[in-house]
């Protein structure tokens, strides 16, 4: 038996954007890690692979999207629903200085997973600080 | 007039709305149908539908490594458990934390005239379907018309 029950977050649609995709779009739930080094994200697309997922990084704008595929549903009739389908979209304001060239990526288990190094100048400096 | 009609399974952005206008539906009035699931709001949510099979359960597993879950049959009851990981890089500080991990078990208790103990599962892209099929003698069967 689990210790502590694990829960959900219904779905959030995406709002205050006028999409040129049809359907309805959601937030994915995400971690953001921040190491001296990179900033690491975890974004949870499930029904998304490698295949169907965009990454952007302009201006100091992260964004993400993912895509879901309907073949699966074919001929299923809904009869029960605790989460609702479709796309996943979501942006972020990137503070630190991130080098776009070596951000890297990769999807697993309908996870998104991105490693964004940060840029040699804006990684934390010590300062020697010697007597006098 | 029209010049070009493609069969409906042609057209995924028909598709997708209907999915989801249905879905919506069915998400607004979850007592339509008492399949004796309990714990909405727990990990994992669920979605179940129905085909000329059976019924299928589409259930949202993201970052869950295929070889920790587990789908057992209960008799009329389908359990499924499983352990999600979250990785941490040392030494790092959360700005954001909204995903949750650990581990995690729902069953789900299923109309009589399905099979099961004849259930199949399969995981893809963060999402486990298990399909349940109907019993032999749910199946329908067709009946010959006499003629006099």
């Amino acid at each position: 038996m689990t210790d502590r029950e694990m829960t959900i977050h219904s779905k959030q649609e995406v709002e205050g954007e006028e999409r040129t995709r049809p359907g309805r779009t959601f937030v994915p739930d995400v971690d953001i890690c921040e190491t001296p080094d990179s900033l690491f994200l975890w974004a949870d697309m499930p029904g998304v692979d490698e295949q169907s997922v965009d990454v952007n990084l302009a201006e100091g704008v992260l964004t993400i999207e993912g895509r879901v595929s309907l073949s699966e549903y074919e001929s299923l009739n809904p009869i029960y629903s605790e989460y609702r389908v479709g796309n996943y979209a979501r942006r972020f304001t990137v503070s630190s200085d991130v080098d776009a060239a070596r951000i890297k990526g990769r999807v697993k288990d309908g996870v998104l997973e991105l490693e964004l190094p940060k840029a040699e100048r804006a990684k934390p400096r010590r300062i020697e600080i010697t007597a006098a | 007039m029209t010049l070009l009609r493609f069969p409906r399974s042609f057209d995924p952005v028909a598709d997708l709305l209907r999915l989801q206008q249905e879905i919506d539906r069915m998400f607004e009035n979850p007592f339509g149908l008492n399949l004796g699931v309990s714990g909405r709001g727990v990990f994992p949510a669920v979605n179940i539908f129905q085909d000329k099979a059976g019924y299928v359960a589409r259930l949202e597993v993201p970052g869950v490594a295929p070889d920790t879950l587990r789908v057992e049959a209960h008799g009329r009851v389908l359990a499924i458990s499983g352990k999600r990981d979250l990785p941490a890089p040392a030494g790092g500080s959360y700005h954001r934390r909204e995903r949750s991990g650990g581990e995690f078990s729902r069953s789900i208790q299923l109309p009589d005239d399905l099979d099961v103990a004849k259930a199949e599962a399969a995981y893809r892209n963060g999402v486990l379907t298990v399909r349940i099929p109907k019993r032999a003698e749910a199946q329908p069967r067709p009946i010959t018309v006499q003629t006099a």
